[in-house]
């Protein structure tokens, strides 16, 4: 009978050992370990193959609560392991055979690897994201500037609200998208790195707001970020911002596509 | 991490209170690029495209598309 247990892999660091991130559960209460290997050491867990294998993934990655659970579990490892050594994490649900394929993947990984551990060690992840504001009331500002209707019809004034709305509402959108290049170029000079990420689909954000700056910021540990961009964003009214952070270096860990 | 309420317009999350999408982001999305054996074949727009619809269920209700 083949073996149906796989290598769930969490993540890549330097002078992670066991006992550092023993109290922290892996994927259905599996018990962490880590495989040295060339300097270098991965978090794993057993998995049920029937679970996180091929088809497996296909079914449960339609599952959101399937994929919340193992999102968070990652990311409390992930954490755990960042607390002891530099960090690099992976990509959600990365599963090996066995610890010799575990190995074979740290080999062909190695040299990028040490180049993410060094980038990232001593430093964390802040996510910036910034909103543009909510417009007044469509309406009033118009009507105040077009005035009652004239001889040429209540048609033509209606239209010409409709325009000078189109036209504010293009308007809003260009200082808003101008502001935040702007605020995202500031705190950069406070990060070692900055990355934009693809702004969310407002139907995930449950934001009134439309995104306008969905970036990700590499911060030594010691840097007060969160007041930096909390005295930065006086600078533009028009945006609403929300820091969110330490998180792990999960957008700055990239290993380049082999 | 840091929680604050001062009167700017900046607001922090707690570790507990990350958004899903917000980790998902980063598990998922471009930022994270080891591939590992099994979900080779899963990985890319795939995935992204898998995650985007399961969570549109959850916030719009499973007729609606993409």
């Amino acid at each position: 009978m083949p073996d149906r247990t796989g290598r769930y892999l969490y993540a890549i660091g330097r002078g992670i050992d066991e006992e550092g991130i023993a109290r922290t559960p892996g994927l259905r209460a599996a018990r962490l370990c880590v495989v040295e290997h060339r300097g270098l050491a991965a978090v794993v867990s057993d998995v049920d193959l029937d679970e996180f294998g091929e088809d497996g993934l296909r079914r449960n990655l339609e599952d959101l609560q399937w994929l919340e659970e193992v999102a968070r579990t990652h990311d409390a490892v992930v954490r755990a392991a960042t607390a002891v050594g530099p960090t690099a994490p992976l990509r959600l649900a990365t599963v090996c055979f066995d610890d010799d394929q575990v190995r074979s993947r740290m080999d062909q990984w190695h040299d990028p690897l040490v180049r993410a551990l060094d980038r990232v060690d001593g430093r964390v992840e802040f996510s910036v994201k910034a909103y543009a504001a909510q417009p007044e009331p469509a309406g009033q500002a118009a009507t105040a500037r077009s005035g009652p209707a004239t001889g040429s019809g209540a048609g033509a004034a209606y239209l010409q609200r409709r325009r000078e709305e189109t036209l504010r509402r293009e308007q809003a959108g260009q200082d808003a998208a101008r502001d935040a290049e702007a605020l995202y170029t500031v705190l950069a000079e406070h990060a070692v790195a900055g990355r934009r990420l693809q702004p969310q689909d407002p139907r995930l954000t449950r934001h009134e707001g439309t995104m306008v700056l969905n970036a990700a910021y590499l911060v030594d540990a010691d840097e007060p970020f969160t007041d930096t961009v909390e005295q930065a964003v006086d600078r533009w009214p028009g945006l609403q911002v929300e820091v969110n952070g330490p998180w792990p270096p999960y957008s700055f860990a990239t290993l380049e596509e082999q | 991490m840091t929680s604050t309420s001062v009167a700017s317009r900046a607001r922090t999350n707690l570790p507990q209170d990350v958004a899903l999408v917000d980790l998902l982001d980063r598990l998922l999305g471009t930022g994270v690029v080891l591939a590992g054996d099994v979900v080779v074949s899963l990985a890319g727009v795939d995935l992204v495209r898998i995650r985007l619809q399961a969570l549109l269920m959850t916030v719009r209700g499973p007729e609606e598309e993409l």
